[in-house]
């Protein structure tokens, strides 16, 4: 229900696309965002950085999504991945991707901002060119992302751009810890980016994420520190050597000498039923 | 005169240098804005104007001819061969400009990106820049390109391309025909638009490998969407039923459960399930 609006505006935006020509964006009317961000020195990977990763993130769940997150910490106690699926490269979607455990890159375009992390294929489009949503996108991990720039100081340049992010599909999660999101993936991402008035290096991202599991809206900031010198973009490939495997329900793991090992104590190996069939 | 016409281009240096970004300019470049795909009926072969696999006629020396044919021999018993996709590993360069799924270029004076819908995005330099010494290898390489003016009408025309600095394993399709193991690829590329038909690209494609005997050249095309432009999500290790232990692959069933891929495969080594007490 969220997710339903004209689709029209896509279609005659993407008419007229075919037809311009190559647009950069005006400096003058558009802030710098150039380079490669990256989370700042210190800073982990829990979804509220000021806060350490599991129960101290104080997360506003409903006692039912309490009860989930408890179970998921209990499970990777014991060995297991927990509500955390991103062990089989299922990418982190959002709002998690905004964590930016890898460096991000932002390319600004009139009609849409590109924020490009150096993890799998995670590219975000930012649609900035004022359509509306689409009723007929296929739900992304990514969401579909709208966007507006606002000049705050009134300056005559861009120093804020709004950002809303609806039709994403699940399983997602907002850390490691399997701090969840509601399964009926209805979640809906505010984000405002902008320059650190004092810091032109420093990117900060108020997140406000509204979903089902939480009990009101919740605001992380997160701020991201522009690398200036020597910047090298690595390729991250999750699927690249990933030992995990998950079999039915349960997660195993591949040892180096490449045999199936368990990830629990007293874990029991899959079922070869489909094994004995074929020999028969 | 000469002194003249240096006092000239260094004023203009001086000029450019002090110019604020924005005086970049967007016409000098081609449009390569939209969505594209590979044209209607063109499969994901890697030499579009052929059939995948032997008919390819792949100029290989022929110890990786040998190796080919093992990967169709496997691939005829219902394995997967060389085909490294099946654990979602990323196809790498050049096999990524098939364009199995649609790409999206952004041209922007310092750097195309070329972003996929199931890979990482590719980014070709250029400012000039020489390839570093330092760089870890890539399944997609690393980029340099050039622009050029060909037929001198002061606007880019042509992006010339080259990537080294590779890792593996890759291939150039689906049946596994081969790159070298060395990773020693050289890859050059000749983008352009069709001169008779602006919402066709070309990419013009020399690979150098020493899985080769000679430079291999084939030409892609890649066409413009011209309704709707819907971008999608395409992850591999979503769902993917795959599952490779040790050197054998396997497949889930629909109800969760390891299955065999080939007549007599046997099960895997449970061995450290035993040794724990599982």
């Amino acid at each position: 229900m969220l997710f339903q609006r004209s689709a029209n505006t896509v279609a005659l935006a993407a008419a007229l696309c075919a037809a311009c020509t190559v647009a950069f964006a005006d400096d003058s009317k558009y802030p710098e965002w150039r380079g490669q961000w990256r989370r700042p020195p210190g800073i982990g990977i829990q979804w509220d950085p000021t806060k350490a990763l599991g129960p101290p993130q104080q997360a506003p769940l409903t006692p039912e999504y309490q009860k989930v997150f408890e179970a998921s910490m209990a499970d990777q106690r014991a060995g297991g991945q927990g509500g955390d699926p991103t062990y089989t490269c299922i990418p982190p979607g959002m709002p998690r991707a905004m964590t930016v455990v890898f460096p991000m890159d932002i390319i600004i375009l009139p009609e849409a901002t590109y924020i490009i992390i150096e993890y799998s294929n995670q590219v975000r489009r930012i649609y900035t060119d004022g359509r509306d949503w689409p009723k007929d996108a296929e739900p992304a991990f990514l969401g579909y992302s709208v966007g507006k720039w606002v000049d705050e100081d009134g300056d005559g340049k861009y120093d804020v751009l709004e950002v809303e992010t609806r039709g994403m599909k699940g399983p997602r999660s907002f850390d490691a810890s399997g701090l969840p999101l509601h399964v009926d993936n209805d979640t809906v991402v505010k984000e405002r980016i902008y320059l650190d008035k004092s810091n032109r290096d420093v990117l900060i991202d108020e997140v406000t994420t509204l979903d089902k599991a939480l009990t009101r809206p919740w605001t992380v900031t997160k701020k991201y520190v522009r690398e200036k010198k020597n910047v090298i973009w690595f390729e991250y490939n999750c699927t690249e050597n990933n030992r995990h495997v998950q079999i039915g329900k349960d997660n195993y793991y591949v040892s180096a000498d490449g045999f199936l090992m368990p990830v629990r104590k007293g874990q029991g190996p899959p079922d070869l039923k489909y094994f004995k069939d074929a020999q028969q | 005169m000469l002194k003249h016409n240096l006092l000239a281009a260094s004023l203009l240096a001086l000029a450019a240098a002090a110019a604020p970004a924005l005086a970049q300019d967007s016409s000098k470049y081609p449009d390569w804005s939209g969505q594209w795909k590979r044209p209607p009926g063109a499969g994901i072969q890697w030499d579009q104007t052929k059939r995948p696999g032997l008919d390819q006629q792949p100029p290989l020396t022929p110890e990786y001819q040998a190796i080919f044919d093992a990967s169709l021999a496997d691939q005829a018993k219902g394995g997967q061969g060389d085909n490294i996709r099946v654990t979602c590993s990323t196809n790498g360069m050049p096999r990524v400009m098939t364009v199995i799924r649609p790409i999206e270029f952004v041209v922007q004076p310092k750097m195309t990106y070329v972003i996929f819908e199931s890979y990482m995005p590719r980014r070709i330099y250029t400012d000039g820049r020489s390839f570093p010494t330092d760089q870890e290898p890539a399944m997609i390489g690393y980029s340099i390109g050039n622009w050029k003016d060909e037929d001198g009408d002061g606007r880019f025309d042509l992006l010339e391309v080259e990537t080294r600095n590779f890792k593996g394993p890759r291939n150039l399709e689906a049946t596994g025909l081969p790159l070298h193991r060395d990773n020693q690829t050289v890859v050059k590329e000749r983008f352009r638009l069709d001169k008779s038909a602006k919402d066709t690209l070309l990419n013009e494609i020399t690979v150098i490998d020493n899985a080769f005997t000679r430079p291999w050249t084939i030409t892609k095309k890649y066409i413009r969407e011209q309704g709707k432009v819907i971008w999608n999500e395409d992850e591999c290790g979503e769902n993917n039923n795959h599952v490779v232990i040790g050197k054998e692959n396997y497949f889930l069933s629909a109800d969760g459960l390891l299955m065999p891929t080939k007549k007599g495969q046997q099960p895997p080594d449970l061995r450290y399930f035993s040794q724990t007490g599982n």
